[in-house]
């Protein structure tokens, strides 16, 4: 096949998949229902760990996970979830909540949508323990 | 005489594109079959091009070495109808050992972890290909079949029909075929095991297109109705960027066999051991794994994935 042809099929192709399935609601982000939804997605991860407490945000889209070891964040990304245990995240405040960045090629970054309460209490916790 | 194989797999492209919107229509109408969402679904995409694209620009390596074992060979078998038939049935095999290996191989891992990456099972996860195949150099599990007289792009060919047969079987769309495809061909069910992260189904059902290897060769484990594959990674990556996707557990090796204080031994090891492995024995691999999970489900024991351990 021309090489023409076939870069006119891979970009029309991705292109086209990619606004039907925009169109169809399927960029919408899962959020978690409740702490407990949280705390599942975070032993999908960590099967053995022992969650010794859950907080859920208000946004639903993460939790902060304390283990009787260590504390972590669980979050979605998409309609899929990710977890990550935390060892000393550079942690930064932004508008919409805070930023952590971890060394971790693989999820370099998790953003978090918090309120300002939430972002205090989140921080504290995080700074205090991680 | 000039010999010329069609590149099927460019020619499949409207296939593979066509199959999509059907599946996508499938499962809006219907409300199962699958999931997409559409990120993830950029993302396969992405690395499916892209692998199209390594094969333009790193192809050549990979063909030379054939070419110059073609040279090397006095053997040809020519290319009449059951030459190509046995060719693309003993390619099956060469690609059952290059999976295989490329699960238990953390240097050919590091090539195959992004198509484990996606949490979705649909017909884009297909297309979620390597990059970097070319430096696994698996290149090399072909060269006895170019050494016995198969033709370099007869081989080629074979394994281009190869991945074809693969793109249909990553659908959750159909659920069982008959039982007597089931038993000789790879399908979507065999295939969902092998995509699941549940401890029951890591590293099983490397086949191709024949399941009757994972059956010779003891890695065979059926699609269990009460443990539903959970697709992904042990540990899912937490990006849609394709770079990282392409190159995140590369990186891995360099960070651990790079780490101060480690014994040549060790920084191999962190190259060559299954993924998993560690010089402190602080991360699980694949029967560790599946051991813990038997302590906290020993009901579980004995049961298919579980059979080797006590």
């Amino acid at each position: 096949m021309p090489l023409e042809i076939l870069l006119v099929l891979v970009v029309g192709g991705i292109t086209g998949i990619a606004i039907l399935s925009h169109s169809l609601g399927l960029s919408k982000r899962r959020a978690f229902q409740s702490a407990d939804d949280a705390q599942a997605a975070w032993q999908r991860e960590y099967p053995s760990s022992s969650v010794t407490d859950v907080i859920l945000s208000q946004s639903g889209y993460a939790a902060l996970v304390q283990t009787r070891r260590s504390i972590g964040v669980v979050w979605t990304m998409g309609d899929d979830t990710c977890a990550r245990i935390l060892r000393s995240p550079k942690i930064a405040r932004v508008n919409t909540g805070l930023r952590l960045r971890l060394a971790d090629y693989a999820a370099p970054v998790i953003k978090l949508e918090l309120s300002t309460e939430e972002t205090a209490l989140w921080a504290a916790k995080l700074e205090g323990q991680s | 005489m000039t010999i010329s194989y069609p590149d099927v797999v460019s020619l499949a492209v409207p296939f593979f594109i066509a199959l999509i919107l059907i599946e996508l229509a499938w499962i809006t109408i219907t409300k199962r079959g699958g999931r997409y969402e559409t990120r993830d679904a950029v993302t396969s995409l992405v690395m499916g091009a892209g692998n199209v694209a390594s094969g333009i620009v790193l192809g050549f390596i990979a063909w030379g070495f054939f070419m110059v074992l073609w040279d090397v060979t006095p053997f040809d078998l020519g290319h009449s109808w059951w030459i190509i038939a046995l060719c693309f049935v003993l390619d099956d095999l060469r690609y059952y050992w290059v999976h295989r290996f490329g699960h238990k191989v953390r240097w050919v891992w590091a090539s195959h972890v992004n198509h484990h990456s996606s949490q979705h099972y649909n017909l884009t996860t297909a297309l979620r290909q390597t990059w970097t195949y070319t430096f696994t150099f698996m290149m090399v599990v072909r060269a006895p079949l170019i050494l016995m007289g198969f033709h370099p792009a007869m081989v080629l060919f074979c394994g281009g029909l190869n991945l074809i047969y693969q793109f249909w079987i990553h659908t959750e769309a159909i659920n069982k075929l008959p039982r007597w495809f089931e038993a000789v061909m790879n399908t979507p069910s065999h295939h969902r095991a092998h995509h699941g992260r549940n401890a029951r189904y890591l590293d099983c059902n490397y086949a191709g297109v024949l399941i009757i290897w994972d059956k010779m060769f003891g890695s065979f484990v059926p699609e269990q109705d009460h443990d539903k594959p959970d697709y992904g990674l042990v540990h899912n990556i937490g990006t849609f960027n394709p770079l990282r996707v392409a190159f995140h557990e590369w990186v891995g090796i360099w960070r651990d066999a790079s780490k101060p204080g480690l014994t040549l031994r060790d920084r191999l090891m962190y190259c060559v051991a299954p993924p998993g492995w560690s010089h402190d024995n602080s991360r699980d691999m694949a029967d560790g794994i599946k051991a813990k999970h038997l302590k906290r489900h020993p009901e579980d024991q004995g049961t298919p994935g579980f059979e080797h351990l006590s």
